[in-house]
């Protein structure tokens, strides 16, 4: 086995209840009671015991081929995989090496890249964050002006990222950064990765309206990475950073969080008796059905990739109904609350303790990030529905 | 079926119904509210036969190939009580004594003996205010049902109480005792109010017998209602395309207005929820013809699917009704025949409304309190 450990059977030969059934007994027997449900992206060190097994198990990157070390899901195994994680409440790890750096390195890495990061990604021994956004490159990425200069065979970078997710976790960075400054905006721009332990590189949290600090400013002084840790051609980052925006918005536009949200609804309907007012029941079957039917868009995309086929534009979809559905539905949780939605972490309502805010700040900037929805609708609007620009 | 075989039926579909709005604007002024020598074309087709199974004359095709040929006549604002005639197809095709009545299912497959149901009530539920008793050999129908689409029909199929439980019968037009009353509907279409004042039948009028009837009605309704959810989806496809179209060439402030953000997103917003009714509408076939799915499965995916349908029309053809400005409020423009076609198809079999009840009625939510399922 080159990468990661072998897979115990062919899940994807199993009955979707049988599948079900392992992933859940598994869950059930070993993942945390306390960092069930968490209220705030929770650190790698409060998670490292569930994931580091699941590492183990092999079970760390459901959706890789199992040729790479995954678990190599099916779209509608991959989905009910997701399911149980959301229905037990398990936490999301800083997991951009399994989720961007590993499908990168298959697509665009070398061999070599290959060898050297993947196995590490599986095993977390390394663990990424996400050096894209600049304080003046937000909406238009294309405009940022971290600038990596070849000296030798290194790359010395210089500039500054922002909203890097958990970058205080992170023992590595991929980044996007200007390595030809006479070109035009998107011709100019590598996607580089580099160790965080190097000397140059500082981390400052970002304190959130919800009380947070998972997000991050990251500056490069004089960082140095090797050049054979370019990843595709040089001046070529943007294909790499687009072929990733797709991928992204497929990963953002999962039925994951909205899932997670109608849980923690049907909690404090049941909780607070708001169950047996028709008005309610009338919003909540509402969201049950933008769920439902979020579930079926995701299946049709996840069965393009499934296939092996290119995502077009139109999976931007995904991404705006997802986040808003997700909002409404963390919108439906405080409302229902009543005087109680005023109330910060867990809080005390019937005969059980919910946190009602917490989903509530989660779902506010997934409108935002990822490319917030208004530059989705504007990649629909020109790219598949063909209207003309000013 | 195949997906390409379903993309060959849909070409078929969509060079027989053209987008036409003075062949829609014909098909109406005719009393039965549709022109039945379409009828007759679509059911020489074979449409009507596409979900009656192979063993009883059918093409046994299945549920998909009934949506992709509904999906184009919504596109063509189609008239023509197709979604009604799926659900007469799953009736008859469930009589109690097969031989007897397979003579009038083909008849009807071919067009040339127009049936219809008298099934729902007001509110979209299948409980019509008719009750039958028994009188020596006979059976008595007494009350009033709304709604019946197709008041031309030759014959209909009434859904009547009977005791503690429900069955079907066969009234023909003429029946002494029954009246014929025609509503209007938004499109123009016509819908019967069928008034039983003591109508007699014979005991081997009765189609479906109590025990079976909940079955079989509960079937015709899921397939009524998916079948419907697809015209309603090509509703949405024309009227969509229309906007796009209208946004591409309307020229002001010297700019198509189409270049403006604020249309584009509203129009984008359109879009979204027509690829939802359409992956909902993926999602509902798949359930419908899964044989490991549950009747309650199968019944929550019809709803949940009627519910988004409903609901996604109403608002893509008022926002195209907007983006058009005032030229869309012209009925000869055209765009008015998909936005009363909407209204019409929304209402019928139920609402939006009605059908999140029943779909949250019949799919589990653990500890939220479940009402009796329809």
């Amino acid at each position: 086995m080159k990468y990661g450990v072998p897979q115990e059977q062919d899940w994807n030969a199993l009955d979707d209840e049988a599948f079900r059934a392992i992933v859940r007994a598994e869950i059930e027997a070993n993942y945390p009671q306390e960092v069930r449900y968490p209220s705030r992206r929770l650190r790698w060190q409060e998670l490292s015991g569930w994931y580091l097994r699941m590492a183990e198990k092999g079970w760390i990157a459901p959706a890789w081929p199992t040729e790479y070390g995954g678990m190599g899901l099916s779209p509608a195994k991959l989905l009910l995989f997701f399911e149980e994680q959301e229905r037990f409440g398990v936490a999301r790890f800083p997991d951009q090496g399994i989720v961007m750096v590993g499908p990168v390195l298959m697509r665009y890495g070398t061999e070599e890249q290959r060898d050297r990061y993947l196995p590490k990604i599986l095993s977390c021994g390394h663990i990424w964050c996400q050096g894209y956004s600049e304080p003046n490159a937000g909406s238009d990425l294309a405009s940022l002006r971290t600038e990596a200069k070849l000296d030798g065979d290194e790359f010395v970078i210089n500039g500054q990222k922002t909203w890097t997710t958990l970058a205080q976790d992170a023992t590595h960075i991929f980044v996007l950064a200007r390595t030809d400054p006479a070109a035009k905006k998107q011709a100019g721009i590598s996607f580089l990765l580099a160790d965080m332990t190097v000397p140059g590189i500082t981390v400052r949290p970002i304190r959130d309206i919800a009380g947070h600090d998972e997000l991050n400013e990251v500056f490069l002084d004089n960082v140095r990475t090797s050049a054979d840790n370019l990843v595709g051609p040089l001046h070529g980052g943007w294909t790499i950073a687009k072929s990733l925006l797709g991928f992204e918005r497929i990963m953002l536009g999962s039925p994951k969080l909205p899932e997670f949200g109608l849980q923690v609804l049907q909690s404090v309907a049941e909780a607070s008796g708001a169950g047996d007012d028709p008005v309610f029941q009338d919003r909540f079957q509402q969201l049950r059905l933008d769920v439902a039917h979020l579930g079926d868009l995701y299946r049709h995309f996840a069965g393009i990739v499934g296939r092996g086929e290119p995502l077009g534009s139109d999976v931007s979809i995904l991404k705006i109904f997802a986040t808003e559905t997700f909002q409404r539905i963390t919108d439906l949780i405080v409302e229902t609350g009543g005087p109680l939605g005023a109330l910060q972490g867990d809080v005390l309502i019937g005969d059980r303790t919910i946190d009602l805010l917490g989903p509530y700040y989660k779902s506010r900037p997934s409108t935002i990030y990822g490319g917030s929805n208004e530059i989705q609708r504007n990649i629909i609007a020109k790219q598949v529905l063909e209207l003309p620009s000013r | 079926m195949r997906d390409e075989t379903l993309a060959m039926l849909a070409d078929v579909a969509a060079a027989f119904a053209k987008v036409d709005g003075q062949r829609v604007r014909r098909a109406l002024s005719h009393d039965a509210g549709f022109d039945r020598k379409t009828w007759v074309e679509m059911a020489e087709q074979g449409w009507l036969s596409i979900l009656v199974p192979e063993d009883r004359g059918g093409l046994g095709l299945g549920m998909g190939a009934s949506t992709v040929v509904a999906r184009q006549l919504g596109r063509a604002a189609y008239p023509e009580p197709f979604a009604a005639g799926t659900a007469v197809v799953a009736c008859l095709s469930e009589a109690e004594s097969a031989a007897a009545w397979e003579p009038r299912l083909a008849m009807f497959s071919a067009g040339v003996l127009l049936v219809s149901l008298a099934w729902q009530n007001v509110r979209g539920e299948l409980d019509p205010g008719v009750t039958a008793a028994g009188d020596g050999d006979d059976i008595i129908l007494t009350g009033e049902s709304r709604l019946v689409a197709a008041p031309t029909a030759d014959a209909f199929l009434v859904l009547a109480r009977l005791g503690e439980g429900q069955a079907l019968y066969w009234v023909g037009r003429d029946e002494a005792g029954l009246a014929i009353d025609v509503e209007i509907s938004a499109d123009g279409g016509r819908s019967a109010r069928l008034r039983f004042d003591g109508v007699r039948v014979a005991s081997d009028a009765c189609l479906i017998a109590p025990a079976r009837t909940a079955e079989v009605m509960r079937r015709a309704m899921d397939v009524a209602l998916i079948v419907s959810s697809a015209e309603l989806l090509g509703v949405m496809d024309q009227a969509l395309e229309m906007t796009l179209e209208y946004l591409r060439t309307r020229v002001q402030f010297n700019v198509p207005i189409g270049s403006f953000q604020a249309l584009q997103h509203r129009v984008v917003d359109m879009w979204i929820q027509r690829q939802l009714t359409e992956a909902a509408l993926g999602g509902a076939v798949s359930v419908f013809d899964n044989p490991r799915a549950s009747v309650d499965d199968r019944s929550a995916a019809a709803s949940g699917l009627k519910a988004r349908a409903a609901q996604a029309a109403l608002f893509l053809c008022n926002q195209a009704l907007q983006l058009h400005g005032g030229i869309g409020f012209a009925e000869e423009y055209g765009l008015g025949l998909y936005f009363n076609r909407a209204i019409t198809l929304s209402a019928w079999l139920g609402n939006a409304g009605r059908h999140r009840r029943r779909f949250g009625e019949l799919s589990s939510t653990v500890g939220v309190t479940a009402g009796g399922a329809a």
